[in-house]
């Protein structure tokens, strides 16, 4: 345990290493490219050398003589035989060579613009804009200048062929420049163009008629302004394009002249970073730690993809050394050198486009350096922002709606794995004495202790019955989860703060994390092969923060949008529905019954009394149990009708979607605000039991009955059909007389698919309407249709009358064969049943065709919601990863780390969605809430009175406090 | 060409005194550049604008009646 104090980073400094540096850090030298002898032993100035740290247990690290594990490694270093280009600053090069002159390396900038450009970096580093603006303007401005500034040297466009390969293009006399003057000089009859005589081309362009005449025989280049002239008088061009390619070397040497005070300008910081270090002369090594090889099972090693690249890099290097020492040809000495830059360059990036990723002996390309940062397996979004935990678990999740929904049902397998420190005191000795004995095996058992000398001992079968009667206070123990500890559970992907959220454990059998149904909403949950991962918590600040701030019940209300997100759902809601809507009455068991998983063990007086003689309680009254004492509520429900709650309760309306369900249902809604998150999860937890209770005691399924219809009915659908189909032959027939008049903005093509489109879709509708007038209201289908608790009446219409016309891409199918959907049609048939309208129903079947075109449509569904999930999904990780520094201060301001303000004041309100809430039709209503606070905060009516001002208490304290008596009720202004 | 500042989907854009300025600075405890930026050319800008005025924004806000807003103007 040493070095481990924690140390404060003072700041942070990037730039680019000198090659002196690298040397000095190294550890050694590394030449030979062999790694291990036949002893299997590391070879000295090899890549194993013992001195970059050591991964065997075990042996000692030649340089710091620290054991594995304790040893981070050293680098080492290799002398490249060559310079070559670091990829990592290709594109920086290139705007250095762009931007300074090839003869004395200065910046291409007068000193003016020099001045100006450093002001203007100056202005954006307190701005904290982008510096990168200013510097790429900056290079702009100095790769127009022709010549350079300060040594008048003539500056050629420097071309960049990726990755590392950078070229001067100049413009230079073309080596046929005689035979192109001389036929320039013939002239053209044809174009009209005179002959020209090397007379008159000397006067035209000064130039000596000897020399004239020493041009036109190609024993003598012109210079450049004879070319020039010669160019004007002929209008020719005699250049041609000659690329010099930039060697590494060349590279460096300009770099090295750049003058410090020109680097500033560009935004680099000569004494950090000296441009001549992106060409690398030293290669350093990683440490042995950072490439580890490892034994496979046979004995033989196997080597890290770092260290095979460096094995190359070596091997190329000692050939391009004893080829130039041999003094091979410059062709070879060429190709050896790019082959090293290949090298370094796939050491450091192997993802490069253009350039063949190095590859394994098996062919899988290796994984160099920046592979391992990159993307969302990299080191830094897979090791470091988010990485393995312990404490934690996985698995598959299914339903239990006896648990509260603050609860999870955590299966005993994973709470004997979970554990939780105890520290043992007088007052909880017994109860850790009672864990160790039970074991790791048993349940509520313990798996360590840990005795006060800092001793860490697992806890066996064999010593556990010992170790319970040693343990005294001052130990600790590692128990099991147990009922009522406090966990983190959370479903991927974690999109919003309900993601992720605390519970409370009950231990159970068998293998999945039980739920109840009502958080599904938050998780986005089913039951389908969902997983989810649980957290234990593994200190007294954190399970007290989870309680406090993560417990479902905190989270009831969402911020999205201020209402409450955990609610009842599905057969909660047909449950209420039925118990609700037409008020059935019950008999005493019955009523009991329903209310048995609730608090209520007494029913209230009954709401009346049968024919027979036996009392009854009615749905509403039932229900009516449930909620708090004095709640009064007045609004429009799910059904349509009024849902009128007066002093708890309920006297009017049905109670389905609207009133409880999970998106903003009224009634929770309601009593979450006012009441509390307690009771509002008191309540939830007793809709959804007394709502089970209620759709068991009535029966609820869903059969191929319910969806038929009578032959009567089906007929008439027939006919709807067919004459839709009429009617859109009709419209054909128009169209193809040229008699179907287009309507505006559309033509006519458009409007015959529209009308068309109408035509299918009023008689898929009529259809429903038909379907639907045999439909009784106590039909399943129809229940959860008409209580919000699943499906639609369009499902049902789908399922009874007509499936309807199927589209891709909001249109009529259109796709598949030249002019035709399908080689069943003639091409060029415009009819319904051509174009994918499926004139059956669900339950009567589809045929073959009308098959494949629901297919069709449902696929492009299918294909919506997986692009849109990735799209989506990258989107939300942009806007986090914008908006997570974000903080509201205590005074109110939205600030990022650097202190900017992003809002003045949050919201623009200051308050929080989840503990105020209005929208357009529904203001705060202010009276409401100030006389509630009013009534629980005064408890007689005097006092009341005295706080509003409405009428003073009589006092002792001066004759001039008496005034307020004789002034009545008025108050005085001035206290 | 149409002045912008007249239409009602702007709102009214004001040059800081100094003295308000002062006071708006002290009062978020910051310097000028930790306000939002404004960029000079922004045709909702008073004429009399300059780089490195301060200007107070007021504008109708959905949640509360009107808000309050500073930027600083830039290049
Ligand atoms: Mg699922
Ligand atoms: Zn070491
Ligand atoms: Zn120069």
């Amino acid at each position: 345990m040493q070095d481990t104090t924690p140390k404060d980073i003072g700041a942070i400094n990037f730039g680019l290493m000198e090659p002196e540096e690298y040397r000095e850090m190294s550890a050694t030298k590394i030449i030979t490219a062999d790694t291990y002898d036949d002893d299997g032993f590391p070879i000295d100035m090899g890549l194993m050398d013992p001195r970059l740290g050591v991964i065997d247990p075990g042996l000692e690290c030649k340089t710091c003589g620290k054991h594995s594990g304790s040893c981070n490694g050293h680098f080492g270093h290799i002398e490249l035989a060559a310079p070559v280009i670091h990829v990592g600053f290709t594109k920086l090069i290139r705007r250095l060579l762009r931007g300074t002159c090839r003869e004395c390396s200065r910046l291409l900038l007068t000193e003016d613009e020099r001045d100006e450009f450093h002001d203007q970096l100056d202005e954006s580093r307190k701005l904290s804009r982008d510096l990168n603006d200013v510097t790429k303007a900056a290079i702009r401005q100095a790769r127009k200048k022709d010549r350079c500034p300060f040594c008048g040297e003539i500056q050629y466009d420097i071309d960049h062929e990726k990755p590392t390969t950078y070229y001067e293009v100049q413009q230079v006399l073309t080596s046929e420049y005689s035979q192109r003057i001389a036929g320039a000089m013939q002239g053209d009859e044809e174009e009209g163009i005179e002959r020209t005589t090397p007379d008159e081309l000397a006067e035209q362009t000064e130039i000596e008629l000897t020399r004239v005449n020493e041009i036109l025989s190609g024993s003598f280049r012109p210079r450049e302004s004879q070319r020039k002239a010669i160019e004007k008088a002929l209008d020719i061009d005699l250049t041609e394009e000659d690329t010099n390619k930039l060697m590494p070397s060349d590279i460096r040497d300009w770099f090295e002249a750049i003058p410090d005070e020109d680097m500033e300008v560009l935004g680099i910081n000569p004494e950090r970073s000296r441009p001549e270090w992106m060409i690398l002369t030293v290669l350093p090594v990683p440490p042995v730690t950072a490439r580890p090889s490892i034994t496979l099972d046979n004995g033989q090693r196997s080597e890290d993809d770092l260290t095979h690249k460096l094995v190359d890099i070596i091997r190329i290097n000692q050939r391009f050394m004893e080829n130039r020492e041999a003094g091979a040809p410059q062709l070879i000495i060429e190709d050896l050198w790019e082959l090293l830059q290949y090298h370094v360059t796939t050491f450091m990036d192997n993802e490069i486009s253009g350039t063949p990723p190095a590859r394994h002996r098996s062919g899988r390309p290796l994984k160099t350096l920046s592979q391992r940062l990159k993307g969302k397996e990299g080191r830094f979004r897979g090791s470091l922002s988010g990485k393995r935990v312990n404490f934690s678990a996985r698995t598959v999740i299914s339903p239990d709606p006896t648990l509260s929904l603050n609860e999870v049902g955590v299966p005993d397998r994973v709470a004997k794995e979970m554990t939780q420190t105890m520290n043992v005191t007088e007052r909880n000795l017994e109860d850790a004495r009672r864990f160790v004995s039970n074991g790791p095996e048993g349940h509520p058992g313990a798996n360590y202790v840990r005795r006060p000398d800092g001793r860490r001992l697992k806890v066996t079968e064999k010593n556990c019955e010992q170790l319970a009667e040693k343990v005294e206070a001052g130990w600790e123990v590692n128990r099991h989860l147990i009922d009522g500890d406090i966990v983190i559970f959370n479903r991927q992907p974690s999109l919003h703060r309900m993601s992720i959220m605390a519970h409370e454990v009950v231990v159970m059998p068998y293998k999945t994390f039980r739920l109840n149904t009502v958080v599904c909403p938050p998780y986005n949950a089913d039951f389908d092969g969902d997983e989810m991962n649980m957290h234990a918590l593994q200190n007294e600040e954190a399970r007290a923060e989870a309680r406090v701030l993560m417990r479902v019940q905190e989270q009831m209300l969402s911020p999205r949008f201020g209402e409450n997100i955990i609610g009842a759902i599905q057969d909660h809601i047909s449950g209420m529905y039925l118990l609700t809507h037409d008020n059935p009455r019950f008999n005493e068991t019955q009523a009991l019954d329903l209310l048995r998983a609730t608090r209520i063990d007494e029913l209230p007086e009954p709401s009346g009394v049968d024919d027979e003689g036996e009392p009854f309680w009615t749905g509403h009254d039932v229900f009516s149990e449930l909620l708090p004492d004095d709640l009064d509520l007045e609004f429009t429900g799910t059904v349509g009708d009024e849902v009128v709650v007066e002093d708890g309760q309920l006297l009017k309306g049905t109670i389905a979607e609207d009133e409880v369900g999970e998106f903003g249902g009224e009634i929770v809604d309601t009593i979450t605000k006012v009441y509390g998150n307690t009771r509002a999860r008191i309540f939830v937890n007793e809709v959804s039991t007394l709502a089970m209770r209620a759709i068991m005691h009535f029966g609820f399924s869903i059969g191929i009955d319910d969806e038929t219809i009578p032959d009567e009915a089906e007929s008439r659908i027939d006919e709807t059909i067919a004459d839709a189909n009429d009617r859109v032959e009709e419209l054909i027939e128009a169209y193809e007389n040229n008699e179907l008049e287009s309507l505006p903005g559309r033509t006519i093509d458009e409007t015959l698919e529209m009308k068309i489109m109408q035509t299918l879709s009023r008689a898929r509708d009529n259809a429903g309407n038909i379907a639907d007038e045999h439909f009784q209201d106590d039909n399943p289908a129809v229940v959860m249709a008409n209580s919000g608790a699943r499906g639609s009446m369009l499902n049902l219409t789908q399922m009874a009358g007509a499936v309807g016309q199927q589209a891709v891409r909001g249109e009529r199918i259109n796709r598949g064969y030249e002019d035709r959907t399908l080689s069943h049609y003639e091409p060029n048939d415009l009819s319904a049943e051509a174009h994918g309208f499926v004139e059956n129903s669900y339950t009567s079947g589809l045929t073959p065709r009308e098959f494949f075109f629901h297919a069709m449509g449902g696929r492009e569904g299918l294909v919506d919601t997986a692009v849109r999930t990735s799209k989506s999904g990258y989107l939300q990780r942009r806007l986090i990863n914008a908006l997570s520094e974000l903080e509201t201060q205590y005074d109110g301001t939205v600030r990022d780390t650097s202190d900017t303000i992003v809002q003045f004041e949050f919201g623009e309100d200051g308050t929080s969605p989840v503990k105020v809430s209005s929208d357009e039709d529904n203001d705060i209503d202010v009276e409401a809430i100030a006389s509630r606070v009013l009534d629980s905060e005064f408890d007689s009516e005097e006092d009341r009175e005295e706080f509003l001002g409405s009428k003073p208490r009589p006092t002792n304290l001066s004759e001039h406090a008496d005034d307020r008596l004789t002034e009545g009720t008025e108050v005085s202004s001035d206290d | 060409m149409v002045d912008v500042s007249q239409h009602e989907l702007v709102p009214e854009h004001t040059v800081l005194e100094d003295d308000e300025l002062e006071e708006v600075l002290t009062e978020y405890n910051i310097d000028r550049t930790d306000l939002p930026k404004i960029k000079r050319n922004d045709a909702a800008l008073p004429d009399d604008a300059a780089v490195g005025d301060v200007i107070r924004i007021v504008r109708d806000s959905r949640t509360t009646d009107q808000s309050v807003v500073y930027r600083l103007v830039v290049e």
